[in-house]
């Protein structure tokens, strides 16, 4: 009973508002660009037509793909809905429909033969966002003039955690597999090795650039060994964010480096975590914000005293 | 949205539960959102046998061509839709779709002839030391402008 309460009271710690608006922001900002920017992208691919259907996930309920310019007009109202998501505008209404909108184009865009992985996490986010009352700050909901929201009861500080532990949670899996699949004889380095150059050289013979760094390191394979053994102690020791603060910063870094490696040994792009958008919850993402906000504010509090009217700092945040 | 306790356990414990989920599958068993991640664990020998195109000039000249004249930006989908065009007899359908996304493309003006072939590759040999491995032609069609 007694751990239980413990738990409760962690999970439910306090978090300031501004800090979840901060994460929806940006969560929600990406996904207006990830999915509005590769809207021709996602009508590409429905034109590839039945032959090459192959549903998951949601689409499953569907016997035959959808006329592209229906993919086409959903891919746009979900834009639409991850802006007002982003915004925080009539978020109660705006939210779930962006949360159906970003999982169904996204999983209807892997329907074709080839699940990406560089989007599940968003995905995730952006629904376990939607059921979360994070556009009580930063947003249109909020703007001046009307009441503020009364605070949930439970908190905002659960919201990230459990955003955290999605994010954490996804390592966790990528590492159980390797050791599923493959065993211990994962962290020798073979294996890794043979997938880079798989990789690159899938990319060489259909027309893509390969990764600057392959060659030089598929020369000397030693190193790959080390890889492995990073690869796997970095994802099965994911739950440590949960220690500290700065153990969670600590993750964070070493992981958006695996990722940067990634990159130079595969120009593979995974844009969520290498944005850093993927491990927003563990930081403090009001930070950046704040500061633009107050910097705004005094701005514009001194043309006013220019201008002879008085300073408002109603509303400065702390 | 004014939650309280019981429903954030709630909704928290069915989002970690779902997450998850792909535990119990597989690990080939992918899907989206929920996946197992497997992407980078199976075993893979460096020897690769795969479908793609290539534009020949006059000259007998290989020009590779980029994902995106075969039907989408990524490299991945570009490799599928390989795959499903040969497992449904569709590689003639699909070398005409090349041709004339070819044919419309300026820098690919000295491309006379699209080949898809089925080649064998060892990747570090390819990739490391500049040996090419075997290729089949499966399909050849004419570039027509």
């Amino acid at each position: 009973m007694r751990i239980g309460r413990r738990i409760a009271d962690w999970w439910f710690s306090p978090a300031p508002p501004e800090r979840l608006a901060a994460v929806r922001i940006l969560v929600g900002a990406f996904a207006v660009l990830w999915v509005g920017g590769r809207i021709w992208e996602t009508y590409a691919v429905a034109r590839l037509g039945g032959s090459h259907w192959k549903p998951i996930g949601v689409t499953r309920v569907l016997d035959a793909p959808l006329p592209p310019d229906a993919v086409l007009a959903i891919a746009i109202a979900t834009t639409v809905a991850l802006v007002a998501f982003t915004l925080g505008a009539a978020y109660r209404y705006t939210a779930p429909l962006a949360a159906i909108g970003i999982l169904w184009t996204l999983t209807y865009r892997n329907s074709f033969g080839m699940v990406f992985h560089t989007e599940n996490l968003l995905v995730l986010h952006v629904i376990a966002l939607a059921l979360s009352p994070a556009a009580d700050a930063w947003s249109f909901d909020s703007r001046r003039g009307r009441p503020p929201p009364p605070p949930p009861e439970a908190g905002y500080g659960w919201i990230l955690k459990l955003l955290a532990a999605i994010t954490v949670l996804t390592y966790v899996l990528a590492g159980i597999a390797k050791l599923r699949l493959a065993g211990v004889a994962w962290l020798d380095g073979e294996q890794l090795r043979n997938q880079i150059a798989i990789d690159n050289l899938r990319k060489a013979l259909l027309g893509d650039a390969i990764a600057p760094l392959a060659t030089p390191f598929l020369d000397h394979p030693s190193g790959f060994t080390i890889f492995s053994v990073l690869t796997i102690v970095l994802e099965l020791s994911a739950p440590i964010v949960f220690v500290h603060p700065l153990v969670a910063r600590l993750w964070a870094l070493s992981v958006w480096g695996f990722h940067v490696g990634v990159v130079f040994l595969m120009n593979i792009w995974f844009p969520y975590p290498l944005l850093g958008i993927a491990y927003l919850p563990l930081l403090r993402a009001e930070r950046g914000f704040a500061w633009a906000i107050a910097r705004w504010k005094r701005r514009r509090n001194a043309r006013r005293g220019a201008a002879g009217s008085a300073p408002d700092d109603s509303s400065l945040p702390p | 949205m004014r939650t309280n306790r019981v429903t954030a356990a709630i909704v928290s414990i069915v989002m970690v539960v779902a997450v998850l989920e792909p535990l119990r599958r597989k690990p080939w068993d992918d899907s989206f959102p929920l996946s197992p991640y497997a992407m980078f664990a199976f075993k893979r020998p460096t020897k690769l046998t795969m479908d793609y195109a290539y534009g020949v000039t006059p000259s007998g000249e290989k020009r590779t061509l980029t994902p995106r004249i075969v039907g989408s930006a990524e490299v991945l989908q570009a490799l599928t839709i390989f795959r499903s065009a040969r497992a449904k007899n569709e590689l003639p359908q699909l070398c005409t779709t090349i041709a004339e996304r070819v044919a419309a493309i300026p820098r690919y003006a000295d491309v006379t002839m699209i080949k898809i072939v089925s080649g064998t590759h060892d990747a570090v040999d390819y990739l490391v030391r500049g040996i090419e491995g075997t290729e089949v032609v499966r399909m050849s069609c004419a570039v027509r402008r």
